[in-house]
């Protein structure tokens, strides 16, 4: 019965470049987030890229080439994953500074998708903690990254944005028009309806 | 009932004056429509921006509605503050745009606006800062009184919204 309602996601693609004008050697961590409903059945929640060098040319981008493949299962849409990368930077003393944090949703139609991510980093929020942060050479940081991927209880952040990260997604869904969900518009002359939709939802055809 | 997801992120704002915004949010529906899960309102980090012309927020929404009517299909609403180095706060702008109808990703650009007041407000607050708001702010989602109200245009706020729709076809919905 359960497995009558599951749809699977399988996301596959890259984290490409990055663009901090400012930095050198940076790294890259990624993890997924996802809602209470969702599952992943194949690949990797979390992961760490190599340390990359900017090109020394004018295009001044970090390249990654860094690959992403993971497959989620679900029973609701709500939660829908994310990803939250945080790229972390060694500073002249060789300390890991962190660089910025970033998130977006895994896009919700099927196909290939190149998303721009704005990277952030907290600020101090007094100008004691700017002080000595600046005597320490650590910069403030998020205790749990995930956090960048909740609505909720962002009014007391101040961040500074600096820099952007490019993902590539490859998305396919499977189950999901069985299930009654629309996720591309349409026409009147081609509907998209197989014989089977809402049959999972009305109760009464099968059971 | 059909039932409607809206995930996606509130991504920034840009073109207004100064570039250390915030932006307050919320949704609007019609009567037939209920929030099963998610936030119906919220407000962004504030940014302030190292060296862009824009602010970013990276704010995640998701929403899942169920409705039994497809009137006053919902419609989310800003009001994008601007917070100076003393943390003072100050309003840029009003805006609002409905949710998409068709399933999809949709990359929206909303453009916002703010009251303007007489030539010797304007001039105050040019010099001090402040500046009138709405008293009442359901008119930035209402057009019944806005008429005898002066405006003068802000910057947009940049959404990327995405839209999945359920069981609409199954009660006639062509979407």
């Amino acid at each position: 019965m359960a497995s009558s309602s599951v749809f699977l996601l399988m996301v596959s693609g890259q984290i490409e470049t990055a663009e901090f004008p400012e930095y050198d050697n940076i790294y890259c961590r990624y993890c997924f987030t996802h809602g209470p409903d969702w599952l992943i059945t194949s690949g990797l929640e979390e992961g760490i890229t190599q340390i990359t060098k900017k090109s020394r040319d004018e295009r001044q981008m970090f390249v990654w080439n860094f690959p992403l493949d993971v497959t989620f299962k679900s029973t609701n849409c709500y939660g829908w994953p994310q990803i939250v990368v945080h790229a972390y930077g060694l500073d002249s003393f060789g300390t890991d500074v962190v660089r910025g944090y970033g998130v977006t949703h895994v896009p919700i139609t099927p196909g290939r998708h190149t998303i721009r991510v704005p990277m952030f980093v907290p600020e101090s929020s007094s100008l004691l903690q700017k002080v000595t942060s600046w005597f320490l050479g650590r910069r403030p940081e998020y205790v749990d990254p995930r956090v960048v991927a909740q609505g909720e209880g962002r009014e007391v952040t101040r961040v500074k944005s600096q820099g952007f990260l490019t993902i590539s997604f490859n998305v396919l869904m499977k189950d999901m028009k069985k299930l009654g969900y629309d996720i591309q518009p349409s026409d009147v002359l081609n509907p998209i309806m197989p014989e089977n939709v809402g049959m999972a939802t009305t109760g009464m055809s099968e059971a | 009932m059909a039932e409607v997801h809206v995930i996606g992120q509130i991504v920034g704002a840009s073109g207004f004056p100064d570039h250390s915004l915030f932006c307050k949010w919320g949704i609007n529906t019609g009567g037939a429509w209920k929030i099963l899960a998610g936030l119906r309102e919220g407000q962004t980090q504030v940014d302030n921006p190292q060296n862009h012309e824009a602010a970013f927020f990276g704010h995640p929404i998701d929403i899942h509605f169920a409705t039994k009517g497809i009137q006053g299909w919902p419609r989310i609403h800003f009001q994008v503050w601007h917070q100076d180095q003393f943390g003072r706060n100050e309003l840029y702008g009003y805006g609002f745009c409905h949710i998409p109808t068709s399933p999809g990703t949709h990359e929206i650009d909303c453009p916002t606006w703010r009251p303007t007041g007489s030539f010797m407000e304007t001039v105050s607050q040019h010099f001090l800062g402040g500046g009138p708001q709405l008293k009442n702010p359901d008119l930035i989602y209402s057009g019944a009184d806005r008429y005898r109200l002066h405006t003068i245009a802000m910057g947009k706020v940049h959404l990327r919204l995405g839209v999945i729709l359920r069981n609409f076809d199954k009660f006639g919905i062509e979407c």
